[in-house]
């Protein structure tokens, strides 16, 4: 009825309930094969090509600003120069640009062979659309072999793991990310933590015993004792360590090895890692 | 049907925008926040089901594209709706500078839920480092909201759809 109370606060009472799927989402968690991955993966899916063509545009239209501002710089000179410096220009960028391609995929080779043939290579296609998660979307999915949890590395160390996929996309949780965990040690000293990420941007390491020896500088490895990522490969270094406080851990915070926004194309472990060690053994 | 259409396509654009363009600005809080202006014009000029549930899609739609915690944007795309709403139904014009001022507080309120309700209420103690970046991507989203907004309208005059709230 037209005039009733429910009719009346029908726009109120539709929210509330959504608010109410929305927390029932929030506190049970998507997995992978619930109704509700669905529709998540399928607006992957549709979005991961749009998506690409809009990084491609981005790259091409800042060739494009890089190339005009060249050339307003050789403008100064005669014309004929400033064809030619232009036409030398534009090459040596090509080159240049091929030659990062070729190295960056040479080294992506190399980690492919140190980790057998359990890795599939992805180019990265976008970031986090809001900005306040750390995560990547990948141009590779499921139909590649992918799955949620597998690791995700780049050739200066670990990048983080699949959260979600659809058929041709899948998006990577960050190891900075705050909501991101993994199971890392001292290379140096063997003292083992938890490498997360933090609110405000960084990268700590949790649950260090204060009577751990970890200096600045040390290099922190994965453990592969999380089942995710193999072990020995490099999280980053030791920025500083505060020892100050009436905690039970030191405060360490870590520079990771990874230059997350320069990521271009990444390395997914496709099988975990076979055997399993506690690095305080060695 | 020609409206979610229309914040169909609006969504898919923005999303792409908003996740692909970091790769060319590094400094993520010059990125203004799409969706939010998007839910923003539905909340002040669709009074609806049809429109709180396409707020709420729009919301599942960016947890596809953005953080970890699934329903967590959808939750938060909701509650803008309904702020808007609330908003638009007590004031007696609901113009552009309005829109304006709800995005740019929208835009500070979900983030700093978000942190919340994803990490709980102690990770806002570790907000204060990214609270000058959200204050401008805020103030850069309330910025573009108008021109979104005129998009918006230009779009829904040219398929049929009521650009005001009824009442204006």
């Amino acid at each position: 009825m037209r005039g009733g109370f429910l009719w009346r606060n029908r726009v109120l009472l539709t929210s509330g309930a959504l608010l109410i799927v929305s927390l029932h989402l929030i506190s049970t968690g998507v997995h992978p094969g619930d109704l509700a991955a669905r529709p998540e993966s399928a607006f992957l899916e549709i979005v991961s090509p749009i998506d690409a063509a809009f990084t491609r545009l981005s790259d091409g239209a800042s060739s494009i600003v890089t190339d005009y501002l060249d050339l307003l710089h050789v403008r100064e000179e005669n014309a004929r120069l400033r064809n030619e410096l232009a036409l030398v220009k534009s090459d040596r960028a090509r080159l240049a640009e091929l030659e990062v391609e070729n190295r960056h995929l040479g080294e992506m080779l190399e980690l492919k062979d140190v980790l057998g043939a359990n890795a599939v290579a992805a180019n990265v296609i976008g970031s986090d659309a809001t900005g306040l998660s750390r995560t990547l979307i990948l141009a590779s999915g499921s139909s590649d072999g992918l799955r949620p949890g597998m690791a995700v590395l780049a050739n200066q160390g670990v990048v983080g793991k699949i959260i979600a996929i659809s058929p041709h996309a899948s998006r990577v949780l960050l190891i900075d990310d705050h909501n991101s965990a993994l199971d890392g040690f001292d290379q140096r000293s063997r003292a083992r933590g938890i490498v997360a990420g933090l609110v405000d941007d960084g990268l700590i390491l949790k649950y260090a015993d204060r009577s751990q020896d970890i200096r600045t500088g040390d290099t922190i490895v994965t453990s592969g004792l999380d089942g995710i990522f193999p072990r020995g490969l490099l999280v980053g270094t030791i920025e500083s360590v505060h020892r100050a406080g009436p905690g039970l851990f030191l405060g360490v915070t870590i520079e990771p090895a990874v230059d997350f926004r320069q990521l271009e194309q990444v390395l997914i472990v496709t099988q975990p890692p076979p055997h399993l060690d506690d690095p305080g053994k060695d | 049907m020609r409206l979610i259409l229309l914040f169909a396509a609006f969504v898919l654009l923005g999303l792409a925008f908003e996740s692909a363009v970091p790769h060319l600005v590094s400094f993520r809080a010059l990125i203004p926040n799409l969706i939010i202006i998007l839910v923003v014009d539905l909340g002040l000029r669709h009074h609806g089901v049809l429109p709180a549930m396409l707020a709420f899609a729009m919301g599942y739609a960016t947890d596809a594209l953005a953080g970890s915690h699934p329903g967590l944007n959808a939750f938060m795309m909701t509650m803008v709706f309904v702020v808007s709403y609330e908003i638009s139904t007590r004031l007696m014009v609901t113009n552009a500078l309005v829109g304006a001022t709800v995005v740019f507080f929208g835009v500070i309120a979900t983030a700093l839920a978000t942190v919340a309700l994803a990490d709980g209420f102690g990770a806002l103690s570790h907000t204060g480092a990214l609270l000058p970046g959200l204050t401008l991507k805020a103030a850069i989203s309330a910025i573009v909201a108008p021109l979104i907004f005129s998009m918006l309208a230009a779009s829904k005059r040219m398929t049929g759809l009521p650009a005001r709230a009824m009442r204006e």
